[in-house]
């Protein structure tokens, strides 16, 4: 019944699919920056609760609050020294934003109502200015919406 | 009350209209969207043309597309009368609902008010549009739900008559189709009804989070709704024109089985950079993701080894010798064999986008776009175009126009869309967000994009020059094509040849209801995370950043 071609064929898709899991079985091991839980926060009390500005954790550890709005990031520019790991947190004030730094995984969603947290762990290479686009439709002035992340080494 | 065939042609006929209006917009955003090009809509015209870009064709061509095709091969194959009645209502719910739906994209474009309608299709809240877009939608997914059962009224008289019968093949696909959408259609009539009519209409607050996973419970399944139309020509029609059998009929049947069972419970992998669902949920659906993709994988073998048999029979001889000896020159076959060819591309950046990790690399950037162009638009849409090279004669009793324009139309929209699909794919690798009208954000983009989306835009234009050759012969052929006989509609499907036994695979009630567990297994988990956390609803915005209720 199973012929030859029937089992090459079988044993390359497995084989795909191998691999693809394996990816990520090492990618979850070795740190999958977009956290999964979320911390819920309305509206009416992000303006006490949740401050935009850079922390400097030391060691090279930095903290990065963000709020997204209709159409920009504030502070639309930080910079960090030496980072080795950046826990960034975003918070919409108003409808659904993205967040992706070119040339990196980072990217993730930004839900209103729900702070989103990655975690960033930038290669020694990265170094200059980083462009950080929003990267979900936001309404009419969408494509205006980025800030820059200046790495110095 | 309107005729089977009547039926056929109104929905087929607004399935080009839809098309075409919806072709055009893609060449609008096309152009503007490209670094250097001439901005042909400005910004926000460029997101009502894109939202009715998504609805009118990835959407409403497929669907329309669909509801003619399933007529035509459940009248065909199980040769009993629909109930009248039921095909009337549906068309009428269905056409009243896409005009309701479309009139704040359109409209608000004629009058200047670009932002009644400019939500995407996937209209993300607290995001607000016109409240007639959600309600024309509503209807819309009312009308598919009475068409559903106008099949199933046909499908259960024709079993009662044929206890132990196989379902023929054609009719499997067309049921898979039908379950796999009424499986999806909750998931998007809660969250229109129950979130985004009120939030229209009153201003009623919402949460997100739940709101986009209950659109990509739909989500999922609704490219399933687009491909098993497909797959099911190729499996049905396919074997007809090369007057040969199927490789294998039964593993046909369990790859529709495998579509039943889990084009469903996969959603959540539209959603791997969403906060707050936790890994081990986007894992479960990655997995069954994967199970997904073994239909497909079990598709492209029975395919490859039907053609393969076909060009050995006609002589074709070695390892691809039997290649040359396939009907190129017909359109019907090459519009069918180069979708086929594009769902291979399609299926594999499909196995990079379900995977957790990957995901981040491509998630909302224009590499989706090269995907889902070589999908739906590649697979699905080049399938539907070369069957209406068949069915348009067999529904006029008129050949084709112009048979040298068919001739050469498959062949410039698959080398179009390999183009316009590669060169996006790696302007997406590169990050190149898609949804932007420019992408040049200050002049601290990567100068890799502009080439890249150049080159894309090239192949656009190429494909879209196809779309305009396959709309002008569908326009003309009724109108000037040479009268031939009318054929039967039964002869252009295979499978007459008499009486076979039912099996495992034709007990369809089983499979539903395995497919309605691994549903409750792979959703109840995150719904009751989402639900135990507590919601965050929240106020709704127009595009230009409005708060009617506010
Ligand atoms: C006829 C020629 C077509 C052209 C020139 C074209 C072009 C485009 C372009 C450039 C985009 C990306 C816009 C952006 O992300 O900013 C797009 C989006 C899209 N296209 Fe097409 N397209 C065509 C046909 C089709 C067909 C036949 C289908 C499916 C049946 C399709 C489905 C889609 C979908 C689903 C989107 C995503 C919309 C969104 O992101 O909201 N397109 N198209
Ligand atoms: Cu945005
Ligand atoms: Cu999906």
């Amino acid at each position: 019944m199973v012929d030859r071609r029937e089992k090459v064929w079988l044993v390359s898709v497995l084989i795909v699919l191998v691999i693809l899991l394996g990816s990520i079985a090492y990618a979850l091991r070795t740190g999958y920056g977009v956290a999964s839980e979320a911390i819920v926060l309305p509206p009416e009390k992000a303006p006490g609760l949740f401050q935009p500005g850079v922390k400097d954790l030391g060691g090279g550890r930095y903290q990065v609050d963000i709020i997204a709005y209709q159409w920009g990031f504030r502070p639309s520019k930080v910079e960090l020294y030496n980072p080795k790991e950046v826990v960034i947190r975003i918070y919409s004030i108003d409808v659904i934003h993205g967040f992706q730094i070119v040339g990196t995984n980072v990217n993730a969603m930004v839900l209103p109502g729900y702070i989103t947290t990655i975690v960033w762990k930038p290669h020694q290479s990265v170094n200059g200015t980083m462009l950080a686009i929003c990267n979900e439709y936001c309404g009419i002035a969408h494509s205006a919406m980025y800030m820059e992340i200046v790495i110095r080494r | 009350m309107i005729s089977e065939r009547t039926f056929i042609k109104i929905s087929i006929a607004f399935s080009y209209i839809l098309l075409a209006i919806g072709g055009l917009f893609g060449l609008l955003q096309l152009v503007s969207r490209t670094p250097g090009a001439p901005k042909l809509v400005d910004e926000p015209q460029y997101y009502a043309v894109l939202t009715g870009h998504g609805v009118f064709i990835a959407i409403l061509w497929t669907a329309f597309f669909i509801l003619g095709l399933a007529v035509f091969v459940i009248s065909s194959e199980l040769g009993k009368p629909f109930r009248r009645s039921l095909l009337a209502l549906a068309a009428v719910l269905a056409i009243i609902g896409s005009v309701v739906a479309a009139y704040p994209i359109v409209g608000g474009l004629l009058i200047g008010q670009p932002t009644m309608g400019a939500v995407l299709y996937t209209f993300y809240p607290p995001l607000l549009a016109h409240p007639a877009f959600y309600i024309g939608l509503a209807l819309v997914i009312i009308g598919s739900w009475i068409f559903a059962a106008a099949v199933f009224d046909v499908f259960i008289r024709w079993r009662k008559e044929n206890k132990g019968a196989a379902i023929p093949l054609g009719t499997f696909g067309v049921l898979a189709t039908l379950i796999i959408w009424l499986e999806a259609t909750p998931g998007l009539a809660i969250e229109v009804i129950y979130d985004l009519i009120p939030m229209s209409l009153f201003g009623k607050r919402v949460d997100v989070l739940l709101d986009r996973t209950l659109f990509w419970y739909f989500g999922h399944p609704l490219v399933y709704f687009w491909l098993v139309p497909a797959i099911t020509a190729w499996y049905a029609v396919l074997p007809r024109i090369l007057n040969t059998e199927l490789y294998s009929p039964k593993a046909a049947k369990l790859a529709f089985v495998i579509f039943i069972l889990a084009s469903t419970p996969v959603g959540l992998h539209h959603q791997f950079v969403d906060p707050g669902l936790s890994i081990s949920f986007k894992m479960l659906h990655t997995v069954l993701t994967y199970a997904v993709a073994l239909g497909s994988f079990l598709t492209a073998f029975n395919i490859v080894m039907t053609l393969a048999n076909a060009g050995a029979l006609r002589g074709g001889d070695g390892l691809f010798g039997w290649i040359a000896k396939l009907p190129w020159r017909d359109p019907v076959f090459s519009g069918m064999v180069l979708a086929f060819i594009l769902l291979g591309v399609g299926g594999f950046g499909g196995m990079v986008n379900a995977s957790l990790n990957l995901n981040n690399v491509v998630h909302n950037t224009t590499w989706v776009v090269g995907h889902f162009h070589t999908t739906v638009g590649g697979a699905v849409t080049l399938t539907f175009i070369a069957l209406s090279y068949l069915l348009l004669p067999v529904m006029f009793g008129r050949s084709i126009a112009s048979m040298g324009m068919a001739r050469i139309q498959p062949y410039l929209w698959f080398i179009g869309m390999m183009i316009f699909s590669i060169a996006y794919h790696i302007a997406g690798i590169y990050g190149a967000p898609r949804r932007t009208y420019d992408s040049s954000y200050g002049g601290l983009a990567p100068s890799i994009w502009d080439p890249l989306l150049f080159i894309g835009m090239i192949g656009g234009i190429v494909f879209w020059i196809s779309g305009v050759l396959f709309i002008s012969n569908v326009t003309l052929t009724p109108l000037i094509g040479k009268r031939v006989a009318q054929l039967d509609g039964a002869s252009l499907l295979r499978n007459g040849n008499g009486y076979e036994k039912a099996t495992i695979y034709d007990r369809i009630g089983i499979w539903v209801l395995i497919a309605i567990v691994l549903i409750v297994i792979a959703y109840s988990l995150p719904l009751f995370e989402i639900l135990s956390r507590g919601l965050s609803p929240v106020l709704c915005i127009t595009p230009e950043g409005l708060k009617p209720f506010g």
